[in-house]
């Protein structure tokens, strides 16, 4: 039986090229490379929180037998960190530690029972300093001070005010403001962090197997915290059990396992734990948002002023980055004129945070639907005609210049709005259920690289050879995206070729071109585009091989279906195989490549920090979420979930729907039930019965529905689908709930014993009203 | 910081005269039955374990004896076959209901009715890793001399989070343990301690043999307060008996991840045809709040677990009328 063949893939659903392997078990991952012949390492954590290293003795471990290496933060004096200006931290922590978890030394032994007995054998003198683990702790005037040069631990603080705020506010009918509290989350990747480094003592060559999403980082940073040049270290990305930013920047324990490795002369495998994993961390951090939005009597918002602090941990990290996303992604949705943003990103006793999902925007996105929603109840007007007396016009340009060419939010609400029955069911449901809704979006890839080299954003190489097979090679890490896909659908489809015909290598410096990884939702738009070009170079030298062997001029060759001929004459039909030969005829065999460049114009504001935010085009969502709320017991059930997201096109109609669902899920988790608890700088949720993900049991019907407005610079039209779906959830289900049992809540995660405190208050403070 | 299961002896005996002799062999050995709690503890390193006596090898461990109204359960029996077990569902409706809350699918098909009954505790300061109680100073429970859960207090606070104990007690079971010295029986209620570091009456090398069911004779049902539909231990479980006797009702309920051991609340008003409902189910919930006392074993607050639990209790109650 032959299998059906499709030549016009983009926009069609296909499996993604590698899920065979994933759900037949034979996909491996770091964990899983053959490792007879590494050594096993592991890492010693810090005990206390925040403490002067007075000593680390490891003679003792030295000199136990099987140990072939131990490295403490005396081997690494070069800093490190994703963004340039803010290298703040060591793999291994010099003269201070920082937090309870942090990395202090590490050994490398012919097995882990040897290494954990080396490990217990290393000495430490520590003098406790006093640690702060709130940003209101953090902020104290007397407070302790993590880092020297950072006056009042704050990492980096952000003023910016477009239009006129204050008259904008004077304007407004209604003016209200709150305080939203969203609580620490992690990214709890199902693949525990792991890393194999094997180092040629005689060539000085070092390979290195990782779990990162962003490869290229770990190569340069293991350059530079090495002293090695580039060019020795080759860097190898294996099957990646997910990342959802937990691996953008480059990570402590990749740069042991290397340090490890050379100091041992040999190969060394790194397992974490999952508590490790947690505690290598760089989650979404704790977030205050003090909000305050004025609005004209008709929903029109007329000013919004939001100030943001952070409590992000230890070290810098994606710090900046985050707090600047945070006030940038206030634009961007709305039509806004006048907006005021301040934030605080502060320095605390705890894990590192980092970029997660919906980097930067979740939690801001989610006072502001929260505050919309009961502005627009207080008006009387519907939360649906709130967003719509507020949608942009595309193409246009931002107060602070973010680039919007296309904008699909008003189709998206009408989707939900339509398919939720809202208007027959929005208050008229029983007491306990609710429905609630929130609009949201994000960026399809930052169109300025923290590391800016000039360079094309996106590279795509493609080789065509005798066997007429042609091999994609990209640098996109598919960290379960589905990147390795979208390239091969973007191939097949420019040269109207089978599927089966194209073989994608990713992720290995040897090999692939350097891409600056997959982050910020960046590879379909970047890449995408990178592979398009690539196609239709090669696309061309076949139009001119099939040309010439048909004696007729390039443009009267229609290239079809693995078909070559003269447009309106089929008897000359070639086939692929025929031109393919006839175009290594010419120049054997044959390699093109495409490169994608954001438009200076998307690379946003002049105004310092302001290019963060700035892309390519956004995504647009809109959600509506029903709940059941039990008073007796705070327990939330989510009934059903309609969600919509504006993907520009989806080039895998498969792939951008279980993105959606992906992301409506991993809101869900961060609305109801997940969060990091920490005593005394401990972190007690390091584990998955206490960090609290959802099963399959509270799992919703998630219906999807996908908006396509077509891009002009998009790849095929399309924008991101991986990230915008998720900030609309939290929302929509804290304006469900106070639709269900009229609780106007201020936090996340709405666990049943915080919604049960917070009815308890509200019954007290009703009780209290009727007495006065 | 490792996750590897330490290194240790395993012993498969086939009979539980095996198992006996194998301890009086090995005095510090453990008994392991289906291991689902028992393995990951260890990995964790919450206790030193030199030899492993495997019970799921026993012949006829998990058998079922019917003895005209009462119903014999062995201690290995799965609780996937306790599931589906037609005259369990039928007779002893909260039993079945507490094995399906337990953890997951997986689980339940190793793990079993003696090793849920002889669950070790639970606490934040006690499950975690080694470096993370060593950092922590250890605690009362294990290696450590105080109780960061009450540390004013000179007892363990770590809780009894089994789902099953109280489905069996609101049905009057008792346990058969055996060891060298012979066999005892005694109600399941009497199996357990008021302390967190040492929960279970049994003597060192004592075996839960078996679990005996008395004719049914009240109506049943379990529930548990937990986040999430599958995984989660109880943030506090409650199982509700009811039976009819001269004409009025009476109401048993039992509750685990409240206290140290689980908790038996029989409860003596009766409901009648002409009591006020509502004022008797207030009553009922406020006697609950006052019977239970969690403590911060977890994260969730206690004071939540115990309003929770309460409020589970009434409704759980007022469907069995």
């Amino acid at each position: 039986m032959t299998k059906p063949r499709h030549f016009h893939v983009a926009g069609t659903p296909v499996p993604l090229v590698d899920g065979l392997e994933k759900v037949t078990g034979r996909a491996r991952y770091t964990a899983d490379l053959t490792t007879d012949d590494a050594l096993v390492g592991r890492i010693l954590r810090a005990p206390r929180g925040h403490a002067r290293i007075i000593r680390i003795d490891t003679s003792r471990a030295k000199a136990l037998e099987g140990v072939r290496a131990v490295v403490t933060g005396a081997d690494c004096a070069q800093s490190y960190g994703v963004i340039p200006i803010a290298m703040n931290e060591y793999p291994m922590a010099r003269d201070v530690l920082r937090y309870r978890g942090e990395p202090l030394a590490a050994v490398a032994a012919i097995d882990a029972k040897t290494a954990q007995a080396a490990l217990d054998l290393i000495e430490l003198t520590l003098e406790d300093l006093p640690a702060v683990y709130t940003a209101k702790e953090a902020r104290a005037p007397d407070a302790v001070q993590l880092h020297p040069d950072k006056q009042g631990n704050l990492e980096r603080e952000v003023h910016h005010s477009f239009g006129d705020p204050e008259a904008g506010m004077a304007k407004a009918d209604l003016v209200r403001d709150e305080v939203f509290s969203c609580a620490e989350v992690n990214h709890a990747q199902m693949e525990p962090h792991a890393a194999l480094a094997d180092y040629d003592p005689e060539r000085g060559h070092l390979t290195f197997h990782s779990v990162s999403q962003v490869p290229f980082y770990v190569h340069l940073t293991l350059a530079r915290c090495l002293g090695m040049e580039a060019a020795q270290i080759r860097v190898v990305q294996p099957f990646i059990g997910g990342g959802f930013g937990a691996r953008t920047e480059t990570l402590n324990f990749e740069i042991i396992t290397a340090l490890l490795a050379r100091a041992a002369g040999g190969k060394v495998m790194m397992h974490l734990t999952r508590e490790e994993s947690f505690l290598t961390h760089r989650g979404r951090p704790q977030t205050d948002v003090a909000l305050k939005i004025g609005m004209t009597d008709k929903g029109k918002i007329t000013a919004v002023k939001c100030e943001v602090v952070m409590a992000g941990g230890a070290y810098a990290g994606y710090g900046l980055v985050t707090i600047l996303y945070a006030g940038a992604l206030l634009h961007g949705i709305y039509d806004i004129e006048n907006v005021k943003y301040d934030g605080y990103r502060v320095y605390t006793n705890l894990p590192p945070c980092g970029a997660m999902r919906g980097h930067g925007t979740v939690d801001v996105r989610h006072a502001f639907e929260c505050l919309l929603d009961r502005m627009a109840h207080e008006l009387g007007l519907d939360p649906f005609a709130v967003r719509r007396a507020n949608l942009l016009r595309a193409p246009t340009f931002t107060p602070n210049d973010l680039m919007v060419n296309s904008y699909g939010l008003g189709a998206c609400l009408d989707k939900v709005e339509t398919a939720s029955n809202w208007y027959n069911r929005k208050g008229k449901l029983p007491p306990g259920r609710g429905l609630g809704m929130a609009c949201s979006h994000y960026v399809s890839g930052a169109a300025k690289p923290v590391h800016w080299t000039g360079e094309p954003h996106a590279v795509v190489s493609m080789k065509l050879d005798f066997d007429a097979s042609i091999t994609v090679l990209t640098g996109a890490a598919d960290i379960g995206q589905g990147s390795s896909t979208i390239v091969a659908v973007a191939a097949a489809d420019i040269l109207s070729v089978d599927m089966s015909r194209i073989r994608v290598i990713a992720g290995d410096s040897a090999l692939t071109p350097k891409d600056n990884g997959s982050y910020s939702s960046r590879v379909t738009f970047m890449v995408g585009n990178a592979a398009i070009e690539a196609a239709r170079a090669l696309r061309q030298k076949l139009v001119l091989a099939a040309a010439k062997k048909l004696e007729s001029l390039p443009e009267d060759i229609v290239c079809e279906g693995e078909t070559f001929s003269v447009k309106g004459s089929a008897q000359s039909m070639l086939s692929f195989q025929e031109v393919a030969l006839a175009a290594l005829a010419e120049e054997g065999t044959i390699t093109v490549k495409g490169t994608f460049t954001t438009p200076i114009k998307a690379q946003g504001g002049k105004h310092r920090g302001g290019a963060v935010g700035s892309t390519m085009g956004f995504s647009y969502g809109a959600q509506v979420v029903e709940v059941t709320v039990d008073i007796a017991t705070g327990l939330i059930r989510i009934d059903k979930v309609w969600a919509a997201l504006d993907c520009g096109f989806a080039i895998n109609p498969l792939a951008v729907e279980g993105q959606i669902e992906g992301s409506v899920w991993m809101g869900m988790g961060q609305a109801l039930s997940e969060e990091t608890r920490f005593v005394n700088g401990l972190a007690v949720h390091a584990n998955l019965l206490d960090y609290r993900v959802p099963t399959m049991v509270e799992s919703p019907d998630i219906e999807v529905h996908i908006v396509e407005t077509i891009d002009p610079l998009g790849p095929f039209g399309a924008k991101e689908a991986g990230e915008g779906a998720l900030s609309g959830f939290p929302p929509a289900l804290v304006n469900a709930v106070a639709d269900a049992i009229g609780l106007e809540a201020n936090f996340l995660p709405m666990t049943p014993d915080r919604v049960l405190e917070a009815l308890i208050k509200q019954r007290r403070a009703a009780k209290r009203k009727v007495a006065s | 910081m490792s996750a590897n299961l330490p290194e240790f002896n395993l012993v498969k005996p086939s009979s539980i005269a095996e198992a006996l002799a194998a301890f009086r062999d090995q005095p510090h050995a453990k008994f392991c039955a289906g291991g689902t709690d028992l393995i990951p503890n260890m990995r964790h390193g919450l206790f030193e374990v030199e030899t492993l006596i495997d019970l799921g090898q026993i012949v006829g461990f998990d058998a079922v004896t019917i003895n005209g109204a009462d119903i014999e359960l062995g201690a290995g029996i799965s609780l996937s076959k306790l599931v589906g077990r037609a005259d369990i569902r039928e007779r002893f409706p909260a039993i079945v209901k507490a094995c399906e809350k337990v953890a997951g699918l997986s689980h339940r098909e190793a793990a079993t009715l003696g090793g849920n009954l002889c669950l070790e505790t639970r606490c934040l300061y006690y499950n975690q890793s080694e470096w993370w109680r060593k950092s922590n100073d250890y605690c009362l429970k294990y290696q450590g001399d105080i109780c960061h859960v009450a540390p004013r207090g000179n007892r363990c606070r770590a809780a009894f989070c089994g789902d099953l104990a109280p489905a069996f007690m609101v049905h009057r079971a008792e346990v058969e343990l055996v060891s060298l010295n012979g066999a005892r029986r005694l109600p399941l209620a009497d199996l357990y301690v008021e302390d967190g570091a040492a929960h279970l009456a049994l003597q060192p090398g004592e075996i839960l043999a078996s679990v005996h069911l008395p004719a049914a004779r009240a109506r049943s049902t379990y529930g548990k307060i937990c986040q999430r539909g599958a995984i989660d231990f109880p943030q506090a479980g409650v199982a509700v008996s009811c039976r009819k006797e001269a004409g009025v009702l009476q109401f048993e309920l039992a509750f685990t991840g409240t206290n140290s051991k689980p908790i038996l609340l029989e409860y003596r008003e009766p409901l009648g045809p002409k009591t006020d409902a509502d004022s008797y189910f207030e009553a009922l919930e406020k006697q609950v709040q006052k019977s239970v006392s969690p403590q911060r074993t977890t994260t969730t607050a206690p004071h939540y677990r115990r309003l929770a639990v309460a409020a589970l209790a009434v409704r759980l109650a007022r469907g069995l009328v």
